[in-house]
């Protein structure tokens, strides 16, 4: 009986193959209720992945705002345009700045001057009533820096409290407001995105209870044999690690899909305040990431049912 | 090779169902364990598997003293004896022969040797034939013998035998009786649990009869009792 269909592939009577063997079986026999039960765990798992694949691009779009921003350091009035020159040129050099701009007091009247219409209020003040300035432009890693609104005030202040400074101005208020919103979203999605992730591992938790109560005939005679724990409980285990396997794969296909939904409007939203802003597609680590959690999740949701301690003993009616 | 020393053994509702029991038994033989029904025969035999622990009394099994056995030693030992159970234990969600396999698979035999030994053990007991079914549609008489072939497949040296002949006509125990011979035969130690008259009579092996939990007779006693006298394998309390 070379390839008797009474018995199995040679590899389902070792005890690994076995356990596979007998949890994939049990999957299949209920192929309905399984896959209820996973779509259920793939829609659970699925916001919490969209989050993650979200909050990467979030963080960028909030640095590369603030990176297009610059900060005007008004000088003195009695800095003459040389000594404002040496000094942008001096800043240049200081930690936490990409470039200066020297606008010289000329230059800042004749810029004054196109943009308003006040010729003649000026010419009434007789003189250039307008100081020296240095534009300041921060440099920013957006790659790697979380906290860019309060680096670039941090820069500001310290360009205030020089002595040849009169006043220093940054527009970062929207960015600030944008941060703190987008820091609001984040820990209210957070929190969303941690009970369902516990919700999903109640949902796996729960499933191999079910399991294990379904199989408790074998479990016992099995016993009976002189089956070790390990033994009994290895297809549980791989009865959960199945289940977080093809749940996380639902999960991070709904969750792929619902994101491409959602990228053309939040980038035509984003585009308003930051032109280079764009959602970035989740990377293939990022859909494998998803996957590997959800399995090591049903893994552990097995691991914590078989290992309660009221299963200790079922040879013990 | 199995000796009991005063064991007792009491279920949770402290009722006792066995008391002071005491014998031993030797190496290759063969010996029925009979009473009534309630007397005990089931657990004692689930005393020497380790499926119950004495409330007291010691058990000693080979060379292994079951006082001082960890829990983790208990599935192997349990490896190392076959059980025919007296209500089969059958899967009936697995054909006759992935039913005989799973002691190989639990033991860790390779793939060869299972089959080998499982289409081997099936002949045995002449059920060769049927190893793609279901054991649910094979007889009482069939089912038993699957059990039977399960409890030798891994060659165990001591086979513990709970009623396989419970509910089966004359014939068929018989047919059974002489399977188990022949195990033993090949130097398996045999304790058959039965009540069953006609093979108590018919086969002349050393009894240990148990009464309500006590033992009532045991193989020395059967010099008071020359009905039941050994004629073969030998026991000494
Ligand atoms: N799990 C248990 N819990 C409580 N009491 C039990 C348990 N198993 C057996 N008993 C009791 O222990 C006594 C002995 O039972 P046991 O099954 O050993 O008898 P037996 O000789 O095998 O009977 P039978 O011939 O009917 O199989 C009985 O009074 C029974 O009610
Ligand atoms: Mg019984």
């Amino acid at each position: 009986m070379p390839n008797d269909p009474a018995i199995g592939s040679r590899w389902s009577y070792t005890k690994r193959g076995y356990a596979v063997t007998q949890s994939i079986r049990q999957l299949r026999e209920r192929s309905l209720a399984t896959l209820m039960t996973l779509i259920v765990l793939g829609t659970t798992l699925a916001l919490p992945a969209v989050f993650w694949f979200g909050s990467s691009s979030l963080s960028t779009l909030i640095k590369s705002s603030v990176g297009e921003e610059s900060i005007t350091v008004y000088l003195d009035m009695s800095i003459p345009d040389l000594q404002g020159a040496e000094l942008a040129q001096q800043w240049e050099t200081q930690s936490g700045v990409r470039a200066t701009l020297y606008v010289s007091r000329r230059e800042a009247l004749a810029l004054f001057q196109q943009q308003n219409d006040l010729d003649d209020a000026i010419t009434a003040l007789g003189g250039n009533p307008l100081p020296g300035a240095v534009v300041v432009f921060p440099a920013i890693d957006t790659a790697n820096d979380p906290l860019s609104v309060e680096l670039v005030e941090a820069l500001a202040n310290r360009f205030a409290t020089m002595a040849e400074v009169e006043r220093v101005q940054i527009d970062l208020e929207w960015v600030r407001k944008l941060q703190s919103a987008l820091t609001l979203f984040r820990i209210v999605v957070s929190m969303l995105a941690v009970f369902l992730t516990l919700t999903g591992f109640l949902v796996i938790g729960n499933t191999v209870r079910l399991e294990l109560l379904r199989r408790h005939r074998e479990m016992q005679v099995s016993t009976l044999l002189g089956a070790s724990r390990s033994f009994l409980n290895r297809p549980i285990l791989y009865t959960g690690t199945l289940y977080g396997l093809l749940g996380g794969s639902i999960a991070a296909v709904i969750a792929t899909i619902t994101y491409s939904f959602i990228k053309t409007p939040a980038d035509q939203l984003a585009a308003q305040y930051a032109s280079t802003f764009r959602l970035a597609l989740p990377s293939g680590g990022q859909f494998l990431t998803i996957i590997a959690v959800a399995t090591a999740l049903g893994l552990l949701g097995a691991l914590m049912t078989v290992l309660k301690p009221q299963q200790a003993n079922i040879t013990n009616r | 090779m199995i000796g009991f020393n005063r064991v007792s053994l009491a279920y949770h509702s402290g009722q006792f169902a066995l008391e002071d029991v005491t014998f031993t038994l030797k190496p290759g033989s063969f010996t029925f364990l009979t009473g009534h029904s309630g007397a005990g025969k089931s657990s004692l035999l689930r005393l020497i598997a380790r499926l119950e622990k004495p409330s007291s009394g010691d058990i000693i099994v080979g060379d292994l003293r079951y006082s001082s056995l960890k829990a983790r030693q208990e599935p192997k030992l349990r490896r190392q004896m076959g059980i025919v159970f007296q209500d089969n234990q059958l899967l009936y969600d697995r054909n006759v022969f992935d039913n005989v396999a799973l002691p190989l698979i639990i033991s860790g035999y390779r793939f060869k040797d299972v089959k080998t030994r499982a289409m081997a053990a099936l002949e045995r007991v002449g059920l060769g034939e049927r190893y793609a079914e279901n054991p649910i549609v094979l007889s009482g008489g069939e089912q038993q013998r699957v059990g039977i072939a399960r409890a030798v497949v891994a060659r165990p040296k001591l086979l513990l035998a709970d009623e396989p002949t419970g509910n089966l006509d004359a014939g068929i125990s018989e047919e059974i009786m002489k399977l188990l011979l022949q195990f033993n035969a090949s130097g398996v130690s045999v304790l058959f649990a039965t009540h069953d008259q006609d093979l108590l009579t018919n086969y002349r092996f050393p009894q240990l009869v148990l009464e309500g939990g006590r033992l009532a007779s045991d193989p020395n006693a059967s010099m008071a009792n020359p009905a039941r006298r050994a004629t073969r394998g030998s026991a000494n309390a």
